[in-house]
């Protein structure tokens, strides 16, 4: 089983497009990983069925014993989130407000307070179009992504992936450089970077570059849209030969990823005849080889 | 001289975990009295942020010579695992525990600092 991660330092460069290409021409061949939680959206590409949901827990929640409390307004005090208020005869934790750091359960001189573990959102593994499985996770109001989500997220689809002896796991990362693009990385054996020709695809391009070389990881490349700016294009390539990393593609801009988008299709679905269609296959084989070597 | 391994298991037939941070487990092996001992790093894997720093602290206290792991620690970890005189060898992620100290002793492995 090998781990492909795709990755882009800027959002909106064609991660997800690409990521859910590979895993439709793959089949049930590769499990699907969706680590980008924040805006999860690759299950309205590939169908997910939603099923066998698991509860994901993070995070906690101060809550105030009534029958305890005898209102002294300590925990009130520390607060810095203003989550607490007071009633006539006890104090009251705000579930919206309160940030789970604890202040108040350790000042409390009555141990009235009790922190709680919060749910903070669902994992799914989940059959999707082309009969192949998804892991993917749906959080909840005002939850966040986290390297801990993204570890339990690839740690499912890896599980998966070796007990019914899959060939790839495929995961779409998230954008940045933060806690769950770092989570992300953690065992791949290739990193796909998608960057676009743009000012800040160049820039969040080199960022994110320069954290899989912390990592040592073998990383290839792809120029989406390359021809929007034929200038900050160059200034890539500079960069990539610089530091030696392969461009297995430099894709054009085109509609026909946005068509396929609102029909709900990967784009090899929606036209594998097209030329942007071709192109993917011989990327997807490309990182294929790669992994072999 | 003591050696951590990031691990999946118990054994010398144990799977590398090739993540630093994230670490299933480690395996600490002192060869001057031939003993492997296991430390877990479940808490670590379940924290939302900052896993390296607390497995950084953790590699501190166990005192060792030298980690061998995967991918190699993240930027913040390195900045305090460079404070002490330990090694950090890198690219046994694939490996058992066992290959993993074959390739080390044979100088196969690469030195992250």
């Amino acid at each position: 089983m090998r781990e492909v991660v795709v990755i882009s330092g800027k959002g909106g460069t064609g991660k997800t497009s690409f990521s859910a290409a590979f895993s439709y021409l793959e089949g049930k061949n590769a499990v699907v990983c969706d680590c980008d939680v924040d805006a999860a959206n690759m299950h309205l590409l590939l169908d997910a069925s939603f099923d066998n949901q698991k509860d994901f827990k993070s995070g906690e929640l101060a809550i105030i014993n009534p029958d305890m409390c005898t209102n002294c307004g300590e925990c009130f005090e520390v607060c810095r989130f203003g989550a607490i208020s007071k009633e006539p005869n006890f104090h009251i934790v705000d579930d919206i407000s309160c940030e789970g750091c604890s202040y108040c359960f350790r000042v409390c001189p009555f141990d009235a307070i009790s922190m709680k573990t919060q749910k903070a959102g669902d994992i799914y593994t989940s059959d999707i179009k082309n009969g192949a499985k998804m892991v993917h996770a749906k959080l909840g109001f005002a939850a966040e992504n986290s390297g801990k989500l993204v570890a339990k997220v690839k740690s499912e689809a890896k599980i998966l992936a070796l007990q019914e002896d899959k060939g790839y796991v495929i995961t779409d990362g998230s954008p940045g450089i933060g806690c769950p693009v770092i989570s992300s990385l953690s065992g791949a054996n290739l990193v796909v970077l998608v960057t676009e020709a743009t000012v800040s695809g160049l820039h969040d391009l080199k960022r994110v570059y320069e954290l899989t070389q912390t990592f040592n990881l073998n990383v290839v490349c792809i120029i989406n849209k390359y021809d929007l700016n034929h200038v900050v294009t160059t200034k890539i390539e500079d960069f990539l030969i610089k530091e030696k990393v392969e461009v297995v593609a430099k894709i054009g801009y085109d509609e026909n990823f946005t068509k396929a988008m609102s029909l709900a299709k990967t784009i090899v679905e929606f036209d594998i005849d097209c030329e942007l269609s071709q192109s993917i296959k011989q990327i997807w084989e490309k990182i294929k080889k790669r992994l072999q070597d | 001289m003591k050696i951590i391994f990031t691990t999946k298991g118990n054994t010398w037939d144990s799977h590398m975990d090739p993540r630093f941070g994230r670490a299933e487990m480690f395996l600490v092996y002192d060869d001057s009295n031939d003993t492997l001992q296991e430390v877990l790093n479940s808490e670590t894997e379940s924290m939302e942020h900052g896993a390296g720093l607390q497995t950084s602290k953790k590699v501190l206290e166990l005192n060792a010579d030298v980690i061998i792991t995967g991918n190699g620690a993240g930027q913040k970890a390195l900045e305090i695992l460079k404070s002490v005189d330990a090694k950090m060898y890198v690219g046994a992620g694939d490996m058992s525990v066992k290959e993993a100290y074959d390739a080390f002793k044979s100088n196969k492995l690469q030195l992250q600092f």
